[in-house]
């Protein structure tokens, strides 16, 4: 196995690549510095300044909010969407929806964040939370329906709903005693997911947020181009980390192809 | 209530798929297709003073998207895509090699951990990269206290820090369509060649890299495309010198307050993006 170490040596350099400036950030965090990334001790300061800092608790505050109502639209629509397109059977126009479905995934987020802002601006519509959250949904519903029509194919295979109605059930009773919390997993998964691809997204944002909306990624981004202070390196790590909190619950929850099909 | 639940459940009529299907649908058809149509017709209408669309039909935003003061933003768009695709695959093929072939029960956690730099914000990645880079940056810092620099070097706002932002970000697209399809060659097949009397890297270039093939493809698609519409990698890095297709786009609209023109541009973005997606699909058939 000596060609194997070697490319193991090779993937933690490319790792090294991948984590080094994250973990560069995360370190500088807590330097005692105004500007200089040169170490001058530990201090907790910058993260302090941070949480008294009214306009940047305001920014998380509202990058919560927005992920959230963002996640329960895209998990609502992407689980209805989902349910007709795995468990009905061939209609008209399916195609057309898979396709379609599809596209918010492909689609660059400039051109979407140019088209909804033209959009809404020509509708006369104020450009207000709802409007952003709307579209952050959009842009959600790909990973929603990806992650509960996996599962939906996998419980089908089961067929444990047909015995349900087997044994007297009907439709909305197998639907809310089997199928719903059978594909609970993987609806929260989605959700997760959901809920990480709007808290972090900055394009779509940077369009379509009105004035007066700064989620997270856009005072970080304010805070870059107008005056960078050391709260902005805080404020990143706590970006990262909300991040990597949920990708691992995300992974918790997540189905494994080898757990679906045991059921 | 329960009948007409079971009803929309059950699917048997089409109409209770659509009905299903009509929330999706509704943000779809509102907050896609619409604003994309609406780029589609504005692109050829006229701007007029103070940013005021007027409904003069034409080509001229087209034009004037090929005239040679935006010509090098499309020609460089285009550079810059293609060689960070390059530069993925070269470096992304043996991290894909290793997943497959030696990463073991490190397999899952690996394959996590690469996708985390991607799902975690891309901005935060990129403001770290510029303390990294900086001119009072970690490694100009660094190599001026080893004396080995005496005046920092400008590493930001080049083509270097656009590049490998690109590549940084862009690294998962490639690996994850790679190690997707090597994991699917099958096992047999190179011992075959093995027995048969290959050697390894006869056995790699006429088995192995020919039936991973379609990840090579996948791979390439899955970054270029992305890549003509990167907005964020320059705005961060890469400075007004060198701006590329999405900032051109952004400016129309957030600056210039020229619709027509970034519709144009947005409309040949996504021509880019359906024309690439057709010769995948015709590649693929083939």
């Amino acid at each position: 196995m000596r060609k194997g170490r070697g490319f193991a040596v090779y993937c933690a350099g490319l790792f090294s690549f991948l984590y080094l400036p994250l973990a560069v950030m995360f370190v500088f965090s807590f330097n005692d510095a105004r500007r200089n990334v040169v170490w001058r001790g530990f201090t907790l300061k910058w993260y302090k300044s941070l949480f008294q800092n009214a306009e940047m608790m305001d920014a998380m505050l509202t990058s919560l909010e927005l992920a959230l109502a963002a996640a329960a639209i895209a998990a609502v629509i992407g689980m209805l969407a989902s349910y007709a397109m795995v468990k009905h059977k061939a209609f008209r126009g399916r195609g057309a929806y898979d396709s379609l479905l599809n596209v918010p995934l492909m689609m660059p987020e400039v051109a979407l964040g140019v088209g909804i802002l033209t959009f809404l601006v020509r509708a006369g519509y104020e450009l207000d939370f709802t409007a952003l959250a709307f579209s952050h949904a959009l842009i959600c519903l790909p990973y929603t329906v990806a992650a509960v029509r996996a599962r939906l194919i996998s419980l089908q295979e089961s067929s444990l709903e047909d015995a349900a109605m087997d044994l007297g059930a009907t439709e909305w009773q197998a639907f809310v005693k089997v199928t719903l919390p059978l594909a609970m997993p993987a609806i929260i998964s989605g959700a997760l997911l959901s809920f990480t691809v709007s808290f972090q997204d900055f394009v779509t944002s940077f369009f379509v947020a009105g004035i007066g909306i700064v989620t997270m990624p856009i005072k970080i981004y304010s805070m870059i181009k107008f005056g960078v202070t050391p709260e902005i390196n805080a404020l990143s790590v706590c970006l990262l980390l909300a991040t990597f909190l949920l990708i691992g619950l995300n992974a918790a929850f997540a189905v494994r192809p080898d757990e679906a099909s045991r059921h | 209530m329960n009948r007409a639940l079971s009803w929309l459940l059950s699917g048997r009529r089409p109409l209770a798929s659509h009905l299903l299907l009509a929330p999706a649908s509704l943000w779809l058809i509102c907050f896609l297709v619409i604003p994309a149509a609406g780029l589609i017709v504005t692109s050829f209408a006229k701007n007029g003073p103070y940013g005021v669309v007027i409904w003069e039909f034409g080509f001229q935003n087209y034009a004037r998207a090929f005239d040679p003061k935006y010509l090098p933003v499309l020609f460089r768009t285009l550079g810059f895509a293609g060689a960070t695709t390059a530069l993925c695959l070269i470096l992304g093929y043996p991290l894909a090699y290793f997943l497959t072939f030696y990463a073991g029960r490190w397999r899952n956690a690996l394959l996590v951990g690469l996708m985390v730099p991607f799902w975690s914000s891309c901005l935060v990645a990129y403001y770290s990269w510029m303390i990294v880079l900086g001119k009072e940056g970690l490694i100009n810092a660094t190599l001026m206290r080893l004396g080995v620099l005496s005046e920092p070097i400008g590493f930001l706002y080049t083509p270097f820090a656009i590049l490998l932002g690109l590549v940084y970000f862009y690294l998962p697209f490639t690996v994850l369509p790679l190690y997707a399809s090597l994991d699917k060659v099958p096992r047999s097949v190179i011992e075959a060649a093995y027995d048969l009397g290959a050697g390894r890297w006869t056995a790699f270039w006429k088995v192995t890299l020919p039936l991973s093939l379609p990840g090579v493809v996948a791979g390439c698609v899955l970054t270029f495309i992305p890549c003509l519409g990167d907005f964020l990698t320059v705005e961060i890095l890469g400075g007004p010198r060198y701006y590329l297709l999405g900032n051109l786009i952004s400016n129309q609209f957030m600056m210039a307050q020229d619709w027509p023109f970034g519709s144009a541009l947005t409309a040949l973005l996504l021509a880019g993006l359906v024309g690439g997606l057709w010769l995948y699909q015709r590649w693929e058939k083939a």
